[in-house]
């Protein structure tokens, strides 16, 4: 376990002197303290009565409800899409590091398996990216509720789905990585899938449009990649307080990063360094 | 195991295969089998592309073998439990340049499973037998390469371990360093500790090892101790007060004047030919009786350097080559 421990906290480490992740964590604080000090909100009588951004005032036109859920939605929307890009560039570079001749090498010496090492320093690498979106989503939610007296317990669950996504994207990057040790390949596809899932997202108009066998194979891209673009949705339903219609695309996403991770493992446990 | 051999490998194969469409095939290790006692300082070496690399990586499970067994200290290298004492250090390593000297023992000496009160005691005395102690806060980004070799060398042995890996140890480091490295891999030996060295400083080897193996072609072409590797089959250094010219006439060429002067005035050096044990004492009765007075008679030896490029200049790949196989190279 201690060692474990310690991939797990170079990782971290490494992740951490990246200036990319550094400019994330000032961003956030940044949206922190906006919402903190510069977004007032004046509720009389548990309803929205103005509102003042950055001292300028405005007359509520909508409900206090609609503007707490509207501010999380974007907030939410943000860390997903602009969030996840830029955590990626930042972490993909951190596994071609993790297999570079001379480093890996020296962390396969260490006294534990193989899965060990990828774990811990996969580990490493979500529980950053829990650590920034639980201090970007957490700190929306808790500063908007308590300014707003509006609890919406739900958004919490949009900090999973980010992190999530950015789990299964980063299964790209593992995968593609240990094969290839390419940091600009591993992005290449981690981006062009979520460009491809921009194109996926559109099933519904898409397929009526296409013969037979072209709809067969754009149903099987569909339900084999992962669905980053649609889960948007779930994550903006989540911020809006509203149900969730559809879990798919989530789930099929999640089932895609499971196999690229254990894909990604099978062939980090045989191949040679 | 607690007789089991430091280091034990049996018919050790890697072949490397590489391409999509073109499959092609790359055999770096072709049945190599050796042993390393423990204690000892044992030499790897090799020309470029000998497989040198490739036979340390699979002892550290870094690369896996196509067939064959290799263990430490009997167990299984490719099991963790073999790599629990065990120190490495890679050639190219580099550490996280944002971590200080001590974050890095830290972090890596955690990954070693050292616990954190070990930790704290054995890292500020080997960044102290190492020469790094004033640098300890320091950043890694700001260190020399032999800087980083010595912090290097401390990582390697944070586990105390029984064993230890050196690539290229000496890469990078001034003639100081490098006797510091010298002294403390000799301390090591003192401890028990056994050094698995590879390196292309055949000085710097000779100087340290007991044992040496050769490898050529992925294959161990000689290998045994580095004393008996380097003596020249029945020659023999004489130093002696001057021979008289018709006495090195008598014996026939089987005594020569050396190359090289005595190290004390009056004194020459010679080098005596002999098929066997009466040939040397014959030559020796022959100068006593010419009033030759011998201030010394050992076996000649030559550095590991001019027998490396005897051997790996003449040898054809053998098909096995046996354990401890000394071989002359005159022969």
């Amino acid at each position: 376990m201690i060692s474990f421990s310690g991939i797990l906290l170079l990782t971290m480490r490494e992740l951490w002197a990246k200036k990319v992740v550094i400019g994330l964590f000032a961003v956030s604080s940044l949206v922190l303290i906006s919402v903190a000090f510069a977004l007032n909100l004046d509720v009389v009588d548990g309803s929205l009565a103005s509102v003042r951004l950055f001292g300028q005032s405005e007359e509520a036109q909508i409900s206090l409800e609609q503007l707490v859920f509207a501010i999380e939605s974007v907030v939410a929307g943000a860390a997903y899409w602009i969030g996840i890009l830029l955590a990626l560039f930042a972490s993909a570079p951190l596994f071609t590091t993790l297999v570079d001749e001379g480093h890996i090498d020296l962390l396969l010496s260490k006294p534990m398996a193989r899965w060990k090492l990828l774990g811990g320093h996969v580990a490493g690498v979500w529980g950053t990216m829990l650590g920034l979106v639980v201090y970007l989503l957490g700190g929306v939610w808790l500063l908007m509720s308590i300014k707003s007296g509006v609890w919406n317990p739900q958004f919490l669950l949009a900090i999973f789905l980010v992190v999530g996504l950015f789990a299964v994207m980063y299964g790209v990057v593992v995968l593609i990585g240990t094969w290839t040790e390419s940091t600009a390949l591993s992005l290449i596809v981690t981006y062009g899938l979520i460009f491809v899932s921009l194109v996926l997202a559109g099933v519904n108009q898409i397929t009526p449009q296409l013969s037979t066998g072209s709809r067969a194979v754009f149903y099987g891209l569909y339900h084999t990649l992962p669905n980053f673009a649609e889960v948007t949705t779930i994550v903006s339903s989540l911020a809006r307080g509203k149900a969730v219609a559809d879990w798919y695309p989530l789930v099929s996403s999640l089932l895609f990063g499971g196999a690229a991770y254990g894909i990604g493992a099978w062939i980090f446990q045989r191949r040679d360094f | 195991m607690p007789d089991a051999p430091a280091v034990s490998v049996t018919n050790l194969t890697k072949t490397y295969r590489s391409g999509l469409v073109r499959r092609e095939s790359v055999r770096a290790l072709d049945g190599v089998t050796l042993s390393v006692p423990p204690g000892t300082i044992f030499g790897l070496l090799g020309p470029n592309g000998a497989g040198k690399s490739t036979m340390v990586k699979i002892l550290l499970d870094v690369v896996h073998a196509s067939s064959g067994e290799a263990a430490l200290f009997g167990v299984p290298s490719t099991t963790p439990a073999a790599r629990e004492r065990l120190g490495y250090l890679p050639e190219d390593h580099e550490f996280p340049g944002f971590l200080t000297a001590e974050q890095v023992l830290h972090i890596y000496g955690r990954m070693a499973g050292v616990s954190s009160a070990d930790r704290a005691e054995r890292i500020p005395e080997l960044l102290d037998r190492v020469g790094l102690a004033e640098r300890s806060g320091s950043k890694v980004r700001g260190f020399s390469k032999g800087m980083a070799q010595r912090l290097g060398i401390a990582q390697a042995l944070l586990n105390e371990p029984d064993l230890l890996f050196l690539d290229e140890p000496t890469d990078g480091v001034d003639p100081v360093g490098r006797r510091d490295i010298r002294d403390l891999l000799l301390w090591l030996r003192d401890r028990g500790t056994t050094v698995f060295l590879n390196s292309h400083l055949l000085s710097e080897v000779e100087k340290v090892c007991s044992r040496v193996a050769i490898l050529q072609d992925g294959t161990v072409v000689r290998q045994g101790t580095t004393e008996k590797l380097t003596a020249v089959e029945r020659v023999y250094d004489i130093v002696a007060t001057p021979i008289p010219d018709e006495t090195l006439h008598e014996l026939d060429g089987r005594l020569r004047r050396a190359d090289e002067p005595a190290a004390e005035e009056g004194l020459h050096r010679y080098h005596a030919q002999t098929e066997d044990r009466a040939g040397l004492n014959g030559i020796l009765d022959r100068l006593r009786s010419a009033g030759v007075e011998l201030e010394s008679v050992q076996p000649l030896r030559q550095t590991l350097e001019d027998y490396f490029i005897d051997v790996v200049g003449t040898t054809e790949k053998p098909e096995a080559a046996g354990e401890s196989e000394p071989a002359s190279p005159n022969g």
